[in-house]
């Protein structure tokens, strides 16, 4: 078994294309590396002044009152996961920063994918894309021939007349495949981690270890997936160019087509309101007056019964700070409603997208990359949720001081040491088993496309065919 | 050695080979002549089960090659008309490789040397890629192998097609040397000259039969020719 993998290594490396073809797809994944920390380093760094510029100017606002504080409002920024310079995922397309102010849940805003043509959003290469679309190509080039064209040169009637095992003919042959990809894995790895390394300005490495590799054991496990189909498909066809058709026509829709179509079911199935129909549904909700007169009127009872006095003026706390809590109290049941029904929807959106990958490997190893890298909705999900609750958080601290400090009528200011009391916004990526969790169907999706491409490998090559 | 007992075969119907028996012992080099379709390729896919038997058994040194395919392989060598090798691999790698993979990984690279010696190969050859060999150099490597493997039959088919005389001399001269040394070969040829000569025996073959089996001894080269002709005009 180890004598046919070395020589189908020896073959390989004489081979003048496929030392081409290897220097191609490792310069491209460098290069795609190279780009990855660029960009992380450059939006990371501003994202970084960015928010300590805000905090700045909320902790440097002069006195006002505390409800102009919060109109004043301030930016949440999104970090990137270090892991984004792998696959950057949605991030290009769901925006980076949030306004936090008074009375509103804000869509978050500035996406990069906004400033480009469509030509562009397709010609982004990340290093994910390197290994899951670039490689896969490798891959096939390096193995349509593995069978058919043994067949074709006769070797293969030499081979099995020598009463070679199949077995350990089809084991070698992977071995092979899998010793040649190892030549171009390796040293791209070993860029990667060096790009990774190089972020090290902004912490260390260490809580990316796990994250990065479960990534790079998907992807192993994405390969060994490809390596057998290829195997099987050599086996079965006739002859190599049967073969090579084959495998490009499944590397195509599997890697440039299933990944489209997926997302466009996926939203046929579950479509989304326009940005015009979410934001009308929720004003006209919101602008019903009659309901935020009905609440504080219970209000004002509560109050009362509290203090047990019986008119308003009695009450020891100014209502109108507890007026404008209340009607962040209500506006955030609706936006809790709206964006969680707008956010379920992508979920389920991601659902289908995540079960379509019984139709291809690339979706589930995809869907793993994201989620791995801290770049998919899940996790996007999970910061608007952190950012909200601090919006709200800044809400509850600035009314609560209205209603203890302020007189009914008089003009009341606050200062820094009320805008401190706000703390500053922190924000840490969840940890690499609540991913895996996320994205547990995608792991069982792409363990059971290798289990049965192993299986597929295994009955083509079980009988040989010489002839 | 190499046994074959009402052996057929049909492909859709096609009879390609009609209830063969024959024998072939340590020493013997038979030769199946016949013209193309006769069955003498069947017959050999059949010895190295490449194809099944409809009915029938092949067997080597005694086991059944449907039974216990790998095993009867360790006993056999194969040349093809044309000895298929790794254009990219030097002879040595090749006769390496697939000896290595013949159950032969403890040969030195002075005996896999010496083999390619042996069959007669330019000693310059041995470094050089495949690709760039005559099928004359590819055929010695063939033998080679057999040799590295220390192989007890011999299935040849058509080896010498395409040879110049003074390879497919070389050719016969190593199969005597091996049929002296108890190996059994089965050969299949058009070349009634070279069957005679280097044959023991010869079969001649027609739409799968086997109609007529000879010794070498018994006839001269004219009367071969005139017997064959004969079977093939009826």
């Amino acid at each position: 078994m180890f004598t046919i993998a070395r020589k189908e290594v020896v073959e390989t490396l004489r081979d003048g294309r496929f030392r081409a073809l290897a220097i191609l797809v490792l310069a491209l994944s460098a290069a795609s590396f190279a780009a990855g920390w660029r960009h992380y380093s450059d939006v990371q760094r501003q994202h970084l002044e960015a928010q300590e510029a805000t905090r700045t100017q909320w902790l440097n606002q002069p006195a006002k009152n505390p409800h102009s504080a919060a109109h004043y409002g301030m930016y949440a920024f999104k970090p990137k996961s270090r892991l984004s310079l792998v696959d950057s995922g949605i991030d290009p397309y769901v925006g980076v920063a949030a306004w936090l102010e008074a009375h509103r849940q804000n869509e978050f805003r500035y996406r990069p994918a906004q400033d480009r043509t469509a030509i562009q959003r397709f010609g982004e290469l990340t290093a994910a894309e390197a290994f899951l679309v670039v490689l896969p190509l490798f891959i096939v080039l390096a193995s349509f021939t593995a069978f058919a064209g043994e067949r074709e040169q006769g070797t293969l009637r030499q081979l099995l007349s020598l009463g070679v095992a199949t077995r350990d003919l089809v084991a070698g042959k992977a071995l092979g495949v899998a010793a040649a990809l190892g030549l171009v894995i390796v040293p791209a790895t070993i860029i990667g981690v060096a790009a990774l390394a190089a972020t090290t300005e902004f912490g260390g490495l260490r809580a990316d270890v796990p994250r990065a590799a479960w990534l790079a054991v998907m992807y192993l496990i994405y390969f060994a997936t490809i390596v057998a189909i290829s195997l099987a498909v050599s086996a079965w066809a006739r002859s190599p160019r049967t073969a090579l058709v084959i495998l490009l026509a499944f590397w195509f829709a599997n890697s440039l087509i299933v990944t489209r179509a997926a997302a466009d079911l996926a939203a046929w199935l579950h479509p989304t309101p326009s940005a015009i129909e979410f934001q009308t549904a929720m004003e006209r909700e919101l602008s019903n007056q009659e309901e935020m007169r009905v609440r504080l009127d219970r209000r004002r009872e509560e109050l009362m019964r509290r203090y047990n006095v019986s008119s308003m003026d009695a009450v020891p706390i100014n209502f109108s700070g507890i007026s404008l809590q209340e009607g962040e109290e209500r506006a955030n049941e609706v936006f809790d409603r709206h964006y969680g029904g707008l956010f379920e929807r992508y979920e389920s959106q991601n659902r289908a997208f995540q079960w379509a990958g019984l139709a291809a490997p690339m979706l589930p190893v995809r869907s793993l990359s994201m989620a791995l890298a801290g770049t998919d909705f899940a996790h996007h999900r999970e910061f608007v949720t952190a950012a909200e609750e601090y919006r709200r958080g800044i809400q509850r601290v600035m009314n609560d001081d209205i209603a203890r400090n302020s007189k009914p009528g008089a003009a009341y200011t606050a200062g820094a040491a009320l805008w401190a009391e706000v703390p500053e916004f922190r924000y840490e990526l969840p940890g690499v088993s609540w991913a895996m969790r996320q994205a547990a169907p995608s792991v069982g999706l792409l363990l059971a496309w290798c289990v049965a491409a192993c299986w597929l490998a295994a009955r083509a090559t079980r009988r040989l065919g010489v002839v | 050695m190499l046994e074959a007992v009402h052996l057929t075969k049909h492909y859709n119907g096609v009879t390609a080979l009609e209830d063969l028996t024959l024998r072939v012992n340590p020493g013997d080099v038979f030769c199946l002549l016949g013209a193309n379709g006769a069955g003498k390729t069947t017959t050999i896919n059949l010895f190295l089960n490449f194809v099944q038997p409809s009915s029938g058994t092949a067997r080597i040194n005694g086991l059944d090659v449907t039974e216990q395919s790998l095993e009867t392989k360790k006993y056999l060598a194969y040349i093809p008309e044309t000895v298929m090798l790794y254009k990219n691999l030097t002879g040595l790698e090749n006769l390496e490789y697939f000896s290595a993979l013949a159950g032969r990984s403890d040969c030195t690279r002075v005996q896999l040397l010496d083999f390619l010696k042996q069959v007669g190969l330019q000693p310059e050859a041995a470094d050089q890629r495949v690709g760039t060999y005559s099928k004359g150099m590819r055929q010695k490597v063939g033998i080679a192998i057999a040799l590295a493997k220390n192989a007890r039959a011999l299935l040849l088919d058509e080896p010498t097609s395409g040879l110049d005389p003074k390879a497919a001399n070389e050719f016969s001269a190593l199969l005597a040397r091996l049929s002296q040394d108890g190996v059994a070969v089965l050969m299949a040829t058009h070349d009634l000259f070279r069957a005679k000569e280097s044959g023991t025996r010869v079969g001649i073959m027609r739409q799968g039969k086997l109609v007529r089996t000879l010794e070498t001894t018994e006839v001269g080269h004219a009367d071969l020719e005139r017997i064959y002709l004969e079977h093939m005009h009826d």
